[in-house]
């Protein structure tokens, strides 16, 4: 019924050498791909900034990145261009932005504060849990792109920082 | 009803869930993730909410994100459409506890139907026929033997957990059996991460014949008909129809009456699918029960003028079934081709790419339904269907003469991209088809060892 199941021993041996690859990758694992027919490893991983599609088998698809976009046709664009010499803060997840941790605490970031990479500048909430949004690198906080207790979805700009321990053109 | 519905899916099954849900003037909500931020498909949507990067364990499998979503535009109820999260009675659950309603059975039934070994001790229970074969999970080469010895060979083992083809292993004597026992449990805990693998009688030319069913839970059900879907490369489908051809108009009958009187008898709530395998003689054995839409439901919904998401949504909002049986009339036959983008001479290879021409057929009692433009990019993350080429006539004839000519209207290309159109027309134009004489090899004899060569 399935002649082209190929024997465990192929499959076992591949998914090892699949583990070993894993491993080693520049960026996390995207897609894995065993095919046994002709022995066969596939892996994509992630790059740091797009993703790119690692495996050279299929023909040349385009693979949109993982770049945030505004969300399509509402007219309401997240207006986050990135800049030369900034970075924008993206979403990890869907949930709801909160500039503080407590409604009577202080905001753990205002405009113009210097940050270091590590620095928590937001939370967001998913399911009742609280995840610490982080600076990935030194700068200086320029803007605030969301409201305190606002939801955001996958990939919404929060937060656009003037990169550089000094805040090269924050003003 | 709900005011507002989430629909926690993609690609056509998302379009055509949110049409019927506009039709009803319920407000729609579409997920989608980095690799569908498409404004041709989300315009479908009355809001949308981007809930992951492209991988589906991050976005269409991530229920934690879909849930918030759920609960951040305010939607009651959330639509899972097929595959996905569409069986998953963790989902489910985590919906109800937020207070969402889940479109769908409710998470026990989920779990119990949707374990092939209790599914099928229910429906033998229910009175539904199955395979010679053992009910429990054979724990240990002595208990598959006997069951295999009693069941009598060929006999196929398949995985508990399993589903979509995976995982099965045909036996053809009781020497072969201890290796491919081992195999068979190595590979589902490999797969599914349970090696519970049960046997049963394998039957290597039998019709794959479905039943529709649709209940409200409160005692009332009635069948949709039957649909065929023996065309088939390796359990994933390709062509189906309805109602199920060549079988005797009493076969008909007590496969449908069977089947509702037995999801009756289980308390079954909502639209859900029988799969039997039938043989030369008619004989039909219960396979297993699917407790979401499925692909197909567009089958059923042109040789019945029901429309199976109306019905499955207004089920999960409580409503009372207004149908009864006698509503139910089957007309005429329907025909659903699956336009895949795949290439037939290479194992049915996934072929992602740009799509540059999209020319859709239409003309009398046709309907597509497809996410999919000219210019769409078919990506390599999820499944490769591109559209659903569904027609109706009075006869069969008439219906397979005219899915020929929609195949042939039908023109998709780009670089690098193939699609199933030209196997299709191969498997409508052939003897044995034309003739409703075949069963579940058909696709292995026009391809063999999935290498099909067109003909010129």
């Amino acid at each position: 019924m399935d002649p082209d199941t190929p024997p465990e021993a192929t499959l076992v041996a591949l998914s090892a050498q699949l583990s070993r690859i894993a491993k080693d990758l520049p960026g996390p694992l995207r897609r894995v791909r065993v095919h046994a027919g002709d022995t066969a490893v596939e892996v994509e991983w992630q790059e740091a900034t797009a993703a790119v599609a690692a495996a050279p088998a299929p023909p040349a698809a385009a693979v949109p990145p993982d770049t945030p976009a505004a969300r399509p046709a509402e007219g309401e664009p997240h207006a986050a261009v990135p800049v030369a010499g900034e970075a924008v803060l993206a979403s990890p997840m869907v949930g709801t932005f909160y500039r503080a941790s407590g409604p009577s605490e202080a905001p753990f970031v205002d405009v113009g504060d210097t940050v270091e990479e590590g620095h928590t500048v937001g939370v967001i909430e998913a399911m009742k849990l609280f995840n610490p949004i982080t600076a990935e690198m030194p700068g200086v906080i320029k803007e605030i792109l969301v409201r305190d207790a606002e939801p955001v979805e996958f990939g919404q700009p929060l937060i656009r920082i003037a990169v550089g321990a000094d805040g090269l053109g924050a003003g | 009803m709900f005011g507002k519905v989430l629909i926690a899916n993609r690609g056509e099954i998302a379009v055509r869930v949110a049409r019927t849900l506009r039709e009803m003037g319920v407000r729609t909500v579409g997920v989608y993730s980095s690799a569908d931020a498409d404004p041709t498909v989300l315009r479908h949507f009355d809001e949308r909410v981007r809930i992951g990067p492209a991988a589906p364990a991050r976005s269409y499998l991530n229920a934690a994100a879909v849930v918030e979503a759920a609960l951040q535009t305010g939607a009651e109820a959330i639509h899972p459409g097929y595959g996905f999260l569409s069986e998953d009675p963790d989902f489910a659950e985590v919906c109800a506890e937020a207070g969402l309603t889940f479109i769908g059975p409710a998470p026990e039934q989920m779990a119990r139907l949707g374990d092939k070994s209790s599914a099928r001790r229910l429906f033998r229970d229910a009175g539904l026929p199955l395979l010679p074969g053992g009910v429990a999970p054979a724990a240990t080469i002595a208990q598959a033997r006997a069951v295999a010895g009693e069941a009598g060979y060929p006999v196929i083992i398949k995985a508990v957990a399993g589903g979509g083809g995976k995982g099965m292993r045909v036996v053809h004597g009781e020497p072969e059996l201890e290796d491919q026992y081992r195999l068979a449990r190595a590979s589902a805990r490999m797969v599914f991460g349970d090696d519970r693998v049960y046997l049963e009688r394998y039957l290597a030319t039998a019709r794959h014949v479905e039943v529709q069913v649709l209940c409200d839970g409160r005692g009332n059900g009635v069948h949709l008909g039957t649909r065929d879907c023996s065309v088939q490369r390796r359990h994933q489908k390709l062509i189906e129809e309805g109602p199920a051809p060549a079988l005797s108009p009493a076969t008909l009958e007590s496969i449908t009456e069977s089947s509702v009187a037995a999801v009756l008898q289980l308390g079954y709530a909502g639209v859900g699918t029988l799969e039997f395998l039938v043989d030369a003689d008619e004989k039909f054995y219960f396979m297993e029960i699917n407790t979401r839409i499925q692909v197909e439901h567009t089958v059923t919904e042109a040789i019945t003028g029901i429309d199976l998401i109306r019905e499955q949504v207004l089920a999960a909002a409580g409503q009372r079934l207004r149908l009864r049986q006698q509503d139910v009339t089957i007309r005429g036959v329907a025909i659903e081709c699956r336009v895949n983008g795949e290439d037939p001479a290479r194992n049915f290879a996934p072929t992602p790419g740009r799509i540059d021409v999209f020319h859709l057929p239409g003309g009398p009692f046709t309907r597509v339904d497809t996410h999919a433009y000219a210019g769409y990019v078919l990506g390599p993350h999820y499944d490769s269907l591109l559209a659903k080429a569904v027609v109706w006539a009075p006869d069969r004839e008439g219906a397979l003469d005219r899915m020929d000519r929609v195949l042939a209207e039908f023109e998709v290309t780009g670089p690098g991209v193939r699609t199933t159109i030209p196997f299709l027309r191969e498997v409508l134009a052939d003897d044995q088809f034309r003739k409703a004489e075949h069963g579940t090899g058909l696709v292995d004899r026009l391809a063999p060892d999935g290498r099909w060569t067109q003909r010129s």
